[in-house]
């Protein structure tokens, strides 16, 4: 009992770290504990990971300050608010040794030009999910969710989520993401309007669902698709040609992070192609780091929902946070839809 | 009882259909739960047979044996302080003369039962922050006076209701012959009050166990305690692992909820 206080009251004081700690703020279950064992062996840092369940929980608390976390993995849409909050360091990834890994693809997006602030943790599409053994047609297509063939009508499921479907619908007729042009806007909603019949659902968690036959199509998120294709090898993963969502996350190191030196280095060691590996292999999405492929296990290599096929990325647009005025007519678009 | 001829909520048409029904939407989830926490396969949805072996894999998990400890070390301190200020709050509130704003004292040691949890999380965020930006001190501090002041009423509660129920004239008695006040407490109310300490102590201890929010907003680096580490699992696959862990908490919650019941029931 006298050792159990002892241990309990020694809790209570402050961690006292030696020099050479590093406190990462990560989704849950998202950090490959492998790749961390490497980085505190070669290194000789302390690395402490504490989770959070949303980007807004972690904003919250890295504004309130006093947090303690060095480094922060928020998503893509996300960082301009970090950015403009004044939370981010410009901590300068391109200037760093392994920033010649970085997949040119992914340099200058949108939401940290030239990579001044942030450097990728993983990414993900969102994409058509087809058993191709109910439809063997041309699946790289968002008609199959919009404009269905006969086989997969009443098999289709869309998950709710507005901006992704919305994106891919405004695409499909021809639109650009964020639009506020009214006239695409309705044929977006016609177009939905006139495909909603033929959903079975609109919901999410349908691995099982896929894997069993029970729906056969639906708009979806490639690890989705992916671990449906683990239970159910019929299923494919397409990319519509006339575009679809990219969602990203990146690391980051935070204005008031005290171990700033580790946190550089951390984000030196993610952009070395093995260490990206690492973090794939264990999250099961692809990095942004050229030459990290030859490191990942082999169903990870060619999987069709992580590689993207050459002819197709040039579909693929980084998802933004649109501004109120086109999110208001969105809203009013998917709330119809809906009903 | 039997033949009271009373309104009887009992003998209302459709009462027994309500009720069974507001038990099956509260406990068939939670067995669903269970269940698959002994599903061999890796869904929550599909079943592939009897397994232990994500109580195994829990076990061997390194982040939940820390986040488990760190909830437990939080529980133990938060029921001892608020069971320990529950005690002199009911003691105040029951062995005293009646004195104006007892109404307004007795509302604000309950205070964390009506505010919205998430208003006290955000409260509490903010005045930390401060703190632990001025202090430079971030240990684990902060979540137990977090816990132990939204355990206060928990443990209040009950303690006040069995200082209520005890008989006075033994009290009184201990005073005739010449007990000191802390004489008499010691000797005679303590002995009697033990059931309601040690009932109020085990509620907060639960409550404390379970807590997400306010601990989601007040925790700092590496501090992830059992709940709080099931919350972060939700963006990733949800494998059988969370149910193993959600009925080891439930089996702890119940047992706790019935020792409290038996330890309530113990009369004088």
């Amino acid at each position: 009992m006298k050792k159990t206080m002892v241990a309990m009251a020694l809790v209570l004081a402050a961690p006292a770290y030696a020099d050479g700690a590093l406190n990462i703020y990560n989704w849950g279950n998202y950090t490959s504990p492998e790749m961390i064992t490497k980085f505190e062996a070669e290194t000789g840092i302390k690395v402490t990971i504490t989770d959070y369940d949303s980007n807004d929980t972690a904003l919250a608390k890295i504004k309130a300050g006093g947090h303690g976390f060095d480094i922060v993995v928020p998503s893509g849409t996300y960082i301009p608010i970090f950015v403009g909050e004044g939370l981010l360091m410009e901590s300068k990834p391109n200037e760093m040794e392994n920033f010649k890994h970085m997949d040119p693809q992914w340099v200058d997006v949108e939401f940290d030009k030239g990579r001044n602030y942030t450097v990728p943790w993983q990414w993900g599409t969102v994409g058509v999910t087809v058993n191709t053994a109910i439809y063997g047609g041309d699946i790289n297509t968002a008609a199959v969710i919009f404009n269905p063939p006969e086989e997969l009508k009443g098999k289709i499921n869309v998950v709710p989520e507005m901006n992704d479907v919305m994106g891919m619908a405004i695409h499909y007729v021809g639109g650009e993401q964020c639009t506020a042009d009214k006239e695409v806007l309705m044929k977006v909603r016609d177009t939905l309007q006139a495909a909603k019949p033929n959903w079975i659902s609109m919901d999410y968690g349908m691995i099982e669902k896929f894997a069993a036959g029970d729906v056969a199509a639906g708009v979806n998120w490639n690890g989705a698709s992916f671990r449906a294709r683990e239970k159910n090898a019929d299923i494919g993963f397409g990319y519509p040609q006339t575009g679809f969502p990219v969602w990203m996350d990146n690391a980051a190191i935070l204005s008031d992070a005290k171990n700033v030196d580790e946190a550089k280095t951390f984000l030196n060691f993610i952009m070395d192609p093995e260490n990206a590996a690492m973090l794939s292999s264990f999250a099961r999405y692809a990095n942004g780091i050229s030459g990290s492929e030859a490191f990942m296990p082999e169903d990870m290599k060619a999987a069709p929902e992580i590689v993207v096929p050459a002819e197709l990325k040039a579909a693929a647009y980084v998802a933004k946070t649109c501004p109120p005025e086109a999110t208001k007519l969105y809203t009013a678009i998917w709330t119809e839809l809906q009903k | 009882m039997a033949e009271s001829k009373g309104f009887n909520i009992r003998r209302q048409t459709g009462f027994a259909t309500i009720a069974v029904a507001c038990f099956v939407l509260l406990y068939l989830p939670i067995l669903l739960l269970v269940a698959y926490s002994f599903n061999s396969g890796s869904s929550i949805a599909i079943w592939e047979g009897f397994s232990w072996r994500w109580y195994q894999s829990a076990w061997e998990n390194e982040l939940v044996q820390e986040a488990t400890v760190r909830s437990l070390i939080i529980a133990v301190w938060a029921s001892l302080i608020s069971t320990t200020v529950a005690v002199l709050a009911a003691l105040a509130t029951t062995r005293t003369r009646k004195f104006k704003g007892q109404g307004a004292v007795f509302a604000m040691i309950n205070q964390p039962l009506m505010v919205p949890e998430i208003v006290t999380a955000v409260a509490l965020l903010i005045f930390f922050a401060m703190i632990k930006v001025a202090t430079g001190y971030s240990g684990l501090l902060y979540l137990i006076i977090a816990h132990s002041a939204f355990c206060i009423p928990f443990a209040y509660l009950p303690i006040r209701a069995r200082l209520q129920g005890m008989d006075l004239s033994l009290e009184q008695a201990a005073a005739d012959l010449y007990a000191t006040p802390f004489q008499a407490f010691r000797r005679i109310t303590l002995p009697q009050l033990w059931p309601g300490i040690l009932a109020g102590a085990m509620l907060a201890f639960v409550i404390s166990l379970d807590d997400v929010v306010i601990t989601e907003f007040v925790k700092s680096a590496g501090q992830d305690t059992l709940p709080t580490y099931m919350l972060g699992q939700l963006r990733r696959v949800i494998t059988p692992e969370i149910n193993a862990i959600s009925t080891v908490l439930i089996g702890i919650s119940v047992t706790m909820v019935i020792g409290f019941t038996l330890l309530s029931k113990i009369r004088n």
